[in-house]
């Protein structure tokens, strides 16, 4: 049974249930009214309705769990850094499971504080800016499943759109609009360089990024998740594609902006970047999303190098995803903590210069093992 | 893309204090610099005309965080200077050994910054808890943690606490294993290398003529440190190294300072051998003849001086301090230009800025 | 010890600097603990010098404000009270919000009855709560528990009003350290103990016919006090400095030949002088304080 199915199920039983009030309603009111309930539930008894709401209910459980995953997140990444750091990490609030409430007391916090727009800054802008940065986030998320059976982005049958690998790089590669919105309409001229290097960034990091993604749909002759992971059956693709592989960590660092390519939000220099004049519940958008990107990035090294969800069947095809994806992200965050940051020309070099070679280099053996027939697909 | 000015403080992260560095970029290529200080200016050397010579010690301690007792030495030496008092052998030892602590301190807490700086957050996190260690032992050794107040006119508050000089070199111990595992971090990652190799250029030259002293000197091509070329205390009992390089860049700068810290763990180590038994404190007179003094030391920023004018008062009719950081920061504008922002954090962030002693 | 510069091999990229945080992350998780203290539940030892909250001892302070004068920041008073078992006495607040921890009036304290403790958890959501009356800082028992560092030594305290100037103190002393000084416009001498010869031998008390001379114990003290001198042509025998001298150091002693006559022929009283023992003598300045006449010089106090 997969996801599609399984909501299908709540939603039939749902609407059932609500129906019998509906049609009893019909029965028992005048028929001026009751022909107006029938009516109801006629409607929501029809096909069309009942998928569009199995579609709804099925984004909101992927958020949920994507959610959970944040939560997740930044607790492991607090524990780790903690450790890394020599000290204890979250620790008290909630104590029997490791501190793991200290997140939701700090969104908490973040809640009630008050959200100030600065007085000379562009009011629309500076209000979409978080939007376009959150939705987009989510965006990625649609097309990502954790396993064959859970996923959105599926017909009804559970087969996954054949383009989803295209479309998660296309929302992830949003983000940087919406980085350039926020720096140019705070105002700040913090945030404008920060914005601008936000730009520049992604000049040199997308190309690469996009490259080895190319060597892989190559290997493995498929635009969608399913079909790659199906290709990564017998070998993973991090091992042809080992090269590959660092390349793509490094760039999906830079994607998610941790530290030794955080240059927007360079907190030394520029005072927190792009998200200087952000307060309350903004910045705790932003930065929960700056997490969710994390999780997007290991889902997706997980799902086009790691081999996705297969694994000894031991244990749920969905946890070995996020087994994988957390590990991911434990290694990015790892890297996070020990590195300083490089200059702005250092990382246009290093994206221009070492990385883009290395991409080439891949895609050339990604080539080469095609042309030998090692990989059919 | 047109120029513009940047004001980098008051309240800016890479200041380390309270100060304006004006930049002018263009794009991110810095055109023009212009330090501002006195934003934390309190008078202190107007405060102290009003105040007896003992209670100016823990005012000497408040003008600089990173380095307090270095500061509260240098009045004390002046005093004595001033007041023609003997100081016991004893308390000279323990000045130094404490002195060399308190550099080590400052200079962890300036690596400690330094890597934050540059956005390595673990570097600063090693650096904070291995300042720990220094700074409990002058704890217990003084009874604070960042004001010791320890020096007196005449010699030193406290004698050495059973065991403390043991405890001492098993510091001076971990901190050099330490020091040996920070390579990894920092020289021997090349991220760190980048940003610092060749970044900052002072030549010898502008050193000179600008007055910068301390490890920016040494790390421009200077052998000059107060503590062999006009030797105070007892260091020229002492056998020790001036650490110098030629480079003058960003990256001398760092390995001056860490040379530094491996040469002061030496100190400690023959000081507390070589400390003889005895008093530890003279009784001070209360008022001073008239007449002048002077004290030089080599503060872990630089050369630390004061003068003072005595007029036979137990007050001090007027009390000159010049500050290594005051006349370093104006070398800043002839180190920024053609670098890019991202350098502005590592060249400022490498001369080791304290606004406390720089604004008095 | 000087490296080469620039050359870093290709691990530096990435693997050197995380091996190193790795390594300590496997030191904090898995060999042993992460190096804080958490900090409400565990605390710190401190040691006994540590620079805390304020304690007094209130049978041995003798009020003589010597803190106060020490003070950088001003921020202790004395404050009249009265207490069942010590009766009227004079003993130090402290205004902690102004107060900098630099323990020198624990320092200056010639009794030793002022330490700071190892209490550094003083915050509090009100200023006023700061302020402490002697009572908020008293604790007799603290003393006892602290191992003085300033070492201390017995000397002979003279009380002048029992000396009948017999000079047996002078002749037994074995290190030459007491000379009989006479009073001026007294015919009678008193014994002035150079302290700083003094070794504590006490032959001088057992010598004394009246036991005059009382062993005390006394803490060494590395600030030099100033000392008051008489102006004695201003003096009007008033005694308020002797009240209020903290160390009983001023006897008020009549000046025989100073009578007056009064109308009826006969003599009256003779005038009083004050007269120091500048041994007993803490140099707190309340003798020149408490002078209405002018009297007492007390070079570098403020009245």
């Amino acid at each position: 049974m997969n996801l599609f199915q399984f909501c299908n199920g709540i939603i039939v039983w749902l609407v059932e249930l609500v129906n019998n009030l509906w049609y009893w309603l019909g029965d028992v009111l005048p028929w001026y009214f009751g022909d107006f309930f029938t009516g109801i539930g006629d409607f929501a008894g029809s096909h069309g309705h009942i998928v569009v709401m199995t579609i709804v209910l099925e984004s909101l459980m992927v958020i949920i769990v994507a959610l959970i995953n944040v939560l997740n997140f930044i607790w492991l990444d607090r524990k780790l850094s903690g450790r890394i750091f020599d000290f204890y990490g979250p620790y008290y609030v909630g104590y029997r499971i490791g501190g793991w409430l200290q997140n939701l007391a700090d969104g908490m916090k973040l809640f009630v504080k008050e959200i100030i727009v600065p007085a000379k800054a562009d009011k629309l802008g500076f209000l979409l800016a978080p939007v376009i940065f959150v939705g987009s986030s989510f965006l990625i998320l649609a097309t990502i499943p954790l396993s064959p059976n859970f996923g959105i982005a599926t017909n009804e049958s559970g087969e996954f759109v054949t383009a989803g690998v295209l479309f998660a790089f296309a929302a992830f590669a949003i983000a940087p609009f919406s980085i350039l919105l926020a720096g140019w309409s705070s105002n700040n001229k913090f945030t404008l360089i920060g914005g601008m290097r936000s730009a520049a960034q992604m000049m040199s990091y997308e190309i690469p990024l996009l490259l080895t993604v190319a060597s892989v749909v190559l290997l493995a002759g498929s635009f969608s998740f399913v079909g790659i992971v199906d290709a990564q059956h017998d070998i993973w693709f991090a091992i042809p594609l080992f090269i590959g592989l660092v390349v793509f960590l490094v760039c999906i660092a830079a994607e998610v902006e941790v530290t030794p390519f955080d240059l927007p939000e360079a907190e030394a220099e520029l005072v927190e970047g792009w998200t200087t004049e952000y307060s309350g519940m903004r910045f705790g958008l932003f930065m929960m999303t700056s997490y969710l990107r994390g999780y997007a990035g290991g889902a997706l090294a997980t799902a086009l190098f790691l081999g996705g969800w297969q694994g000894p069947s031991l244990i749920p095809d969905e946890i070995w995803f996020l087994i994988k994806a957390y590990t991911v992200f434990v290694v990015i965050e790892w890297m996070r903590w020990s590195l300083p940051r490089v200059r702005v020309d250092q990382i246009l070099e290093l994206g221009w210069k070492r990385l883009l070679p290395l991409a080439v280099l891949n895609l050339l053996i990604a080539a080469t093992f095609k042309t030998m027939g090692w990989f059919s697909g | 893309m047109a120029e513009m000015w940047i004001n980098m403080g008051p309240q800016h992260p890479m200041t380390h204090g309270l100060w304006n560095l004006r930049v002018k970029v263009d794009g991110e290529t810095i055109v023009d610099a212009e330090p501002e200080v006195g934003y934390l200016h309190r008078g202190i050397e107007k405060i102290c005309e009003n105040r007896t010579y003992p209670q100016i010690i823990p005012l000497a301690d408040r003008l600089c965080y990173g380095s307090s007792l270095t500061w509260s030495h240098l009045y004390c030496m002046t005093v004595e200077d001033l007041m023609g008092v003997e100081v016991p052998e004893r308390a000279e030892y323990i000045r130094v050994v404490t002195l060399e602590m308190q550099r080590l301190a400052s200079h962890l807490m300036w690596l400690a910054a330094y890597a934050v700086d540059l956005g390595m957050m673990a570097g600063f996190i090693y650096s904070m808890r291995d300042r720990e260690v220094l700074v409990d032992l002058l704890q217990s050794l003084s009874g604070s943690r960042l004001t010791y107040n320890y020096p007196r006119i005449g010699g030193v508050a406290h004698d050495l606490p059973p065991n403390w000089d043991r405890e001492a070199l098993r510091a001076c111990n971990y901190i050099e294993t330490r020091l040996k595992e920070y390579e990894d971090l920092y020289e021997g990652s090349k991220i760190f290398m980048m940003r610092n190799v060749d970044v900052g250029l002072l030549t010898k030259e502008d050193a000179l003529d600008l007055g910068v002293t301390g490890p920016p000197l040494r790390a421009s091509g200077v052998r000059y440190d107060m503590r062999k070329d006009r030797p105070y205390s007892v260091y020229s009992d002492l056998d020790f190294e001036v650490c110098s390089r030629p480079e003058g860049d960003c990256f001398a700068r760092y390995r001056v300072r860490i040379d530094e810290m491996w040469e002061s763990c030496k100190i400690i180590r023959q000081a507390i051998q070589r400390m003889p038994k005895g008093k530890w404190r003279t009784v001070a007179p209360r008022n001073a003849p008239v007449g002048t003094g002077l004290g030089r030391v080599e503060d872990p920023r630089g050369e630390g001086m004061m003068y003072v004018v005595g007029d036979g008062s137990d007050k001090p009719y007027r009390l000159k301090i010049r500050s290594p950081i005051f006349i370093t920061v104006s070398a800043a504008p002839s180190m920024l230009v053609g670098y890019k922002m991202a350098d502005v954090v590592a060249i400022m962030g490498g001369l080791d800025m304290c606004i406390g002693e720089c604004d008095r | 010890m000087v490296r080469e510069r620039g050359k870093v091999s290709f691990f530096g990229y990435v693997v050197r600097p995380m091996m190193r945080t790795g390594r300590q992350f496997v030191r904090s998780l898995i060999l042993g603990r992460p190096n804080t203290v958490l900090y409400p539940h565990e605390k710190l030892v401190l040691p006994q010098v540590y620079r805390g909250k304020h304690t007094l001892d209130f049978k041995k302070c003798i009020g003589c404000g010597n803190c106060l004068n020490i003070c950088p920041n001003e921020c202790m008073w004395l404050e009249k009270i009265e207490d069942p078992e010590l009766g009227k006495i004079e003993r130090p607040g402290v205004d902690l919000g102004r107060c900098l921890f630099c323990g020198f009036c624990a320092e200056v304290c010639p009794t030793v009855a002022l330490h700071l403790t190892t209490e550094f958890e003083l915050a509090d959501r009100e200023r006023e709560s700061f302020v402490l009356s002697p009572k908020d800082i008293r604790d007799d028992a603290f003393a006892s528990t602290f191992k003085e560092e300033r070492q201390s030594r017995k000397l002979p305290y003279l009380d002048l009003s029992k000396c009948t100037s017999c000079e047996k103190c002078a002749e037994e002393c074995p290190e030459m350290c007491i000379a009989m000084m006479p009073i001026e416009k007294v015919d009678k001498k008193k014994p002035e103990i150079n302290l700083a010869k003094c070794t504590s031998c006490e032959k001088c008390i057992t010598a004394c016919p009246e036991n005059a001379l009382v062993s005390t114990e006394v803490y060494e003290s590395y600030f030099e006090t100033p000392e008051p001198r008489l102006l004695l042509s201003k003096c009007t025998g008033c005694s308020a400095c002797a009240r209020a001298c903290p160390t009983d150091a001023i006897y008020m002693m009549e000046m025989p030949g100073s009578e007056k006559t009064l109308k009826d022929g006969k003599k009256g009283k003779p005038k009083k002088r004050a007269v120091f023992v500048f041994e007993k003598c803490v140099g707190c300045g309340r003798c020149f304080k408490a002078c209405k006449f002018g009297a007492i010089e007390m070079p570098g106090v403020k009245k």
